[in-house]
């Protein structure tokens, strides 16, 4: 019942070489070296001590993540997910556990050590999983999709200059300029409006750039878009801005839950650009790619959208359904029923699957070419469900009520009690969409020609998709928490 | 072992393993073995392993451990106490320790599960992965014909069986299109590419195998059918080719019947098939052109006389169609007068359009004539010869005419040791299986079939056919696994005829009242028409094409064009 299209190759695998593995931990030791000693640095802490446990770090990413590190984009994920797991096992899990603390406290002493997060990811993270990718450049890699710079370039661009302008008009309201975050401040209105531009224009670029490969759907592009997003926020204004602004450094929790607004706007804004880059890249691909006769394809384009819009909707139903009673005890069902001015319990209700089955639809359309298996479509579905906390309960309705979007802190914690119900709709409704479409595709793949077209358009094992998942879910999750 | 099971076997003992840590999230150790391991089962089983996969499924695991927390940690396990769910800020802080546990749990289960995915492949072999029946053990169906009941019956045989790897389904037909015959008068009449409205059946079909042959023999004793393999011009002659069979779908379809009226079956055009169409519209260019330099006046009249028999819906649109077309393009030959061209419909009986209600037949004999059909109503073809159609009632001299005053079964089913009614249709019972045989099904216009309700036969259309074949294909399925069959019910929906240029008229039946009908005329049935007819014509990007013929015809004239070489 969990076979995919992938079935068919049983011995499948994704390998390591051991010239990689060599390769890879060399180069990993010495870049995390680097990167420890600029750690040390930056969070004023001994330089040996910094080089030394850099040069561990990137020994073991290099040793065991250097084979998946395929370009510098998956490498970057992968670089990100690693960091932020070792954060969690060892400056909040192990080092608290081991001095002692109460459990109550741990969470304290992971806010204190929200620093070390902040460099883990920029100077460890980030270069580690760049500089492997980097790497992976020079070595065959056969099976791999063909990468196009200039398609990334025009895609990437276009699509953030489009997001951009969706989301300034849209932020302007509320006096936003995230991007930027005040780096304009002292300038005009207008040169504020511009820098904010030209950043998102290469902002989409560098996405472009660095995801072209990875990305099979518009669902996975918002997934990539998002952790991009929050890696943004980490590198832009909490990094990069002071540095550029000569100000020092300040990587603590309290400064982060400042700019906890501009947190939501990066990941809203990459969500955008990731949609923006995936209809972008579709049409590119539409118009250059498979208008060629010889890769014709066998399904028209219609009937899957229609199909993956009706099963869409059931899951919908059935992940409303299932959500329900949380959304109900945790009010957020009171909220949407205010935008209808007093509803009863049972019109909210109603209204509520409403809005669940359009939604479903939306996961039919953004998702269905993540693969069939249900493990994977379920780890899709939390982020999914993620997703929709940031965008729905955070930003729509809000925005809906009162015309301005709530992106305090406390906003964010106060609509915590909702964060499961989201998860829940997104992994309900994940799941039986695939059960629905897996009847459907089952025997269809059956057909050579549907097989080889779903096989070129849905992700194979071995893309960094598992690294986003923990990226997204982490950081997605606990953020609010800690910063909240 | 079942891949599955190997699976949760995997899966149970990594997640009993991986438990230790769980301990610190369940505060119970009992409780986190028993989740850990039910839930390392679960998880092996909904994600295929993958060899060497460490990282991924490092990553996999702690990803999940996350959202695992929130649903047990802070919402199901409160519950289970009693509380309240811990899902307010404080709360999910106070649990921060837990989430710590859940990702280690995660972590240590996809590392475990990874390891012991591989140790299982080395030890016992890959994954076993369900084995298809051979070829030689399946059971072969097999369909004549790739009209609407040919290629509705393989579809929906396809959707009904899913894929079941002991069941193969060929198709056999000598055109490799499913043509849509109701638009067929719109390709004659130049408003229609031909092909736009042709599906090719291969890109219709899923796994049935698709084989253009032309069937020459069945022999029902051997069970198998013997095809022609048609080569063309130049190339060598293919040996015919033997086809088994264990269930048989007749679904050859109609010939033009001329009642033996062989000159008319040389003189005339017949209009059945695309090439027909094409070669209607292409004669109609022809003998414009043939005209536009004839000096003499009783020669250019009879080349621009165009004669339809039959009134019934083929012959009504085809008239329709082809008067608008010649009329239409005389801009394009400034030397032929209006009054020269001369489209006639004969036809046997007073009345056109038998199926519709008298009003309906009267409104577009009426509307006809306004646009300039002529009518010979109750005449009878007797003979045709070169330019000249000789009616019961006098002559026309026309160098055009067109058959569609009557059908019959194809005549291969003469050659069935079967019964057949009086026009030569295979007589079928109503779940369309013919009697005193087995695995022998018959169904569309060459089977004579009586509605399972009504008992009333059920019409020779395109209609009907689809529903037909649908029911047929849940009745083969049946037969495959030994379950009882349906009879066929279908009550007509009722019927649509375009008359010319944006004018129909339609008679639907109602749905709750199966005897009587709304009728409509004019525009809005027009755009009835060509609504449900767009949506029936099967294929998104053949509707496209059509959408943008009828489009470019709005604002362009009609081509002339000729494309094919009449010989
Ligand atoms: C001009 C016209 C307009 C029509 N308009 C309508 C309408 O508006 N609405 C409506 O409901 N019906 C309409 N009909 C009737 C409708 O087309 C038929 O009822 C319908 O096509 C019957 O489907 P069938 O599959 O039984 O036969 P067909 O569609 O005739 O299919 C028979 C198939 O068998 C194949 N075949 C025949 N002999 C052989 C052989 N020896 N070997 C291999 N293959 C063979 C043929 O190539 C063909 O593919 C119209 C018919 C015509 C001609």
């Amino acid at each position: 019942m969990t076979e995919g299209i992938e079935s068919k190759d049983a011995d499948a695998s994704v390998g390591t070489g051991k010239t990689v593995l060599g390769l890879g931990a060399m180069a990993g030791t010495l870049v995390g070296a680097v990167g420890g000693m600029i750690y040390a640095t930056a969070l004023h802490g001994s330089p040996l001590y910094g080089v030394l446990t850099g040069a561990v770090y990137g020994l073991a990413f290099g040793a065991f993540f250097a084979e998946r590190c395929s370009s510098p984009g998956a490498g970057l994920i992968w670089g990100l997910a690693y960091a932020l797991l070792l954060w969690l096992l060892v400056p909040a899990g192990l080092v608290p556990w081991l001095a002692g603390r109460h459990a109550g406290t741990m969470v304290d002493a992971a806010r204190d050590n929200f620093p070390e997060l902040a460099g883990y990811l920029v100077t460890l993270g980030t270069p580690l999983g760049i500089a492997m990718g980097l790497l992976a450049e020079f070595r065959p890699q056969p099976g791999r999709r063909s990468y196009v710079a200039s398609r990334a370039i025009v895609v990437g661009g276009l699509s953030g200059l489009v997001s951009s302008v969706i989301f300034h008009t849209w932020m302007l309201k509320g006096g936003y300029f995230p991007l930027t975050a005040g780096i304009s401040e002292a300038g005009a209105r207008a040169g504020g409006a511009s820098l904010h531009l030209a950043l998102a224009a290469f902002i989409g670029v560098a996405f472009g750039l660095l995801f072209q490969q990875d990305i099979y759907g518009y669902g996975s592009s918002m997934g990539w878009g998002a952790g991009f997003g929050i890696f943004w926020w980490f590198l832009g204004p909490l990094t990069l801005h002071p540095l550029l602004t000569g100000m020092p450094t300040d990587w603590s929790a309290d400064h982060a839950s400042d700019l906890f607004g501009s947190l939501v706007a990066h990941i809203l804004h990459g969500l955008i650009v990731g949609v923006m880059y995936a209809t972008v890249d579709r049409l590119w691909v539409r118009l250059f790619v498979e208008s060629d006769p010889i890769r014709r394809e066998a399904e028209g384009p219609g009937l899957r959208t229609i199909y993956s819009l009706g099963w869409g909707a059931a899951a919908g139903l059935v992940g409303g359904a299932v959500s329900a009673p949380i959304m109900v005890a945790t009010g957020v069902i009171s909220k949407l029923a205010g935008l209808e001015s007093e509803l009863s319990l049972a019109h909210a209700l109603a209204l509520h699957l409403l809005v669940s089955a359009a939604i479903g639809m939306t996961y039919g359309l953004l998702f269905r070419q993540e693969g069939l298996s249900i493990g994977r479509g379920i780890s899709w579905g939390w982020v999914f469900g993620l997703i929709w906390w940031y965008l729905g309960p955070l930003t729509l309705l809000p925005l809906l009520r009162t015309g301005e979007a709530d992106w305090r802190p406390e906003a964010a914690t106060a609509l915590l009690p909702s964060l499961i119900g989201h998860l829940v709709f997104g992994a309900m409704t994940a799941f039986t969409f695939l059960l629905l479409q897996r009847s459907y595709a089952r025997w269809l793949l059956l057909d050579p020609r549907h097989a080889a077209r779903e096989k070129r358009r849905t992700r194979p094992e071995g893309t960094p998709a598992p690294a986003l998942w923990l990226f997204l879910l982490g950081m997605g999750i606990l953020l609010p928490i800690l910063l909240g | 072992m079942s891949r599955f099971y190997r699976r949760a076997c995997i899966g149970g003992l990594a997640g009993l393993v991986a438990s230790v840590p769980l301990n610190l999230s369940v505060g119970h150790v009992m409780g986190a073995v028993a989740l850990g391991t039910i839930l390392g089962a679960a998880y092996t089983v909904t994600f295929r392993p993958l060899k060497n996969a460490y990282v991924d499924s490092l990553m996999v695991g702690t990803s999940t451990g996350i959202p695992c927390w929130a649903l047990f940690t802070l919402l199901l396990f409160p519950l289970l106490a009693g509380q309240y769910p811990e899902w307010e800020g404080e709360g999910m802080r106070a649990h921060f320790p837990a989430l710590v546990g859940w990702v280690c749990y995660g972590g240590l289960l996809g590392l475990l599960v990874q390891g012991l995915n591989d140790l299982a492949s080395k030890a016992f072999g890959p994954e076993p992965v369900p084995v298809s029946r051979r070829d030689d053990q399946k059971r072969r169906v097999v369909i004549l014909g790739g009209g609407f009941a040919g290629m509705q019956t393989a579809a929906a045989l396809e959707q009904e069986l899913r894929g079941d790897p002991s069941v193969s389904i060929t198709l056999v037909s000598e055109t490799n299109a499913l043509l849509f015959t109701p638009m067929l008068a719109e390709v004659a009449g130049s408003s229609l590419e031909g092909g736009h409205i042709s599906t090719p059946l291969r890109t219709s079909l899923h796994f049935a195998t698709f084989i253009r042959g032309r069937v020459t023999g069945i022999d029902l004793e051997k069970r198998r059918v013997t095809l022609d393999m048609e080569s063309s011009a130049g190339m060598e002659p293919e040996p015919a080719r033997e086809v088994g069979f264990d269930h048989l779908v007749l679904a050859l379809g109609a010939v033009s019947n001329y009642r033996g009226l062989t000159n008319v079956e040389k003189q005339s055009f017949n209009f059945k098939s695309l090439l027909d169409a094409i070669r209607i519209r292409n004669h109609v260019i022809e003998m414009f052109e043939r005209a536009d330099r004839e000096s003499n006046e009783g020669a250019r009249r009879a080349l621009l006389t165009f004669v339809v028999a039959g009134g019934g819906f083929a012959g009504v649109e085809l008239a329709g169609a082809l008067n608008d077309f010649a009329r239409g393009i005389l801009a394009d030959y400034p030397n032929l007068r209006p009054e020269e061209v001369r489209v006639i419909l004969v036809h046997s009986h007073e009345r056109i359009l038998p199926e519709l209600s008298e009003l309906l037949g009267a409104y577009a004999r009426r509307s006809m004539e306004g646009r300039g059909v002529e009518f010979r109503l109750g005449a009878r073809l007797h003979d045709a010869g070169p330019g000249v159609v000789v009616l019961s009632d006098g002559e026309i001299r026309s160098q055009t005419l067109v058959w569609t005053a009557g059908v019959a079964p194809n005549p291969l089913l003469a050659t069935l040791p079967c019964e057949r009614d009086k026009r030569g249709a295979v007589k079928v019972e109503p779940t369309m299986a013919v009697p005193g045989t087995s695995g022998i099904w018959a169904v569309g216009d060459c089977a004579a079939l009586n509605d399972g309700k009504t008992g009333k036969p059920c019409p020779p259309t395109a209609q009907f056919a689809i529903r037909e074949a649908a029911t047929l294909a849940r009745n083969l399925k049946a037969a495959l696994e030994g379950r009882p069959l349906k009879a066929f019910h279908f009550d007509s929906l009722g019927a649509l005829c375009v008359v010319g240029h944006q004018t129909a008229c339609a008679e639907f039946t109602l749905p709750f009242a199966r005897e009587k009908s709304v009728r409509f005329s004019g525009l809005l049935a027009w755009l009835m028409w060509r609504g449900i007819y767009l949506s029936k014509l099967p294929g998104l990007e053949r509707k496209v094409r059509v959408l943008l013929d009828w489009t470019i015809e709005l604002f362009f004239p009609k081509d002339i064009v000729q494309t094919i070489d009449l010989g």
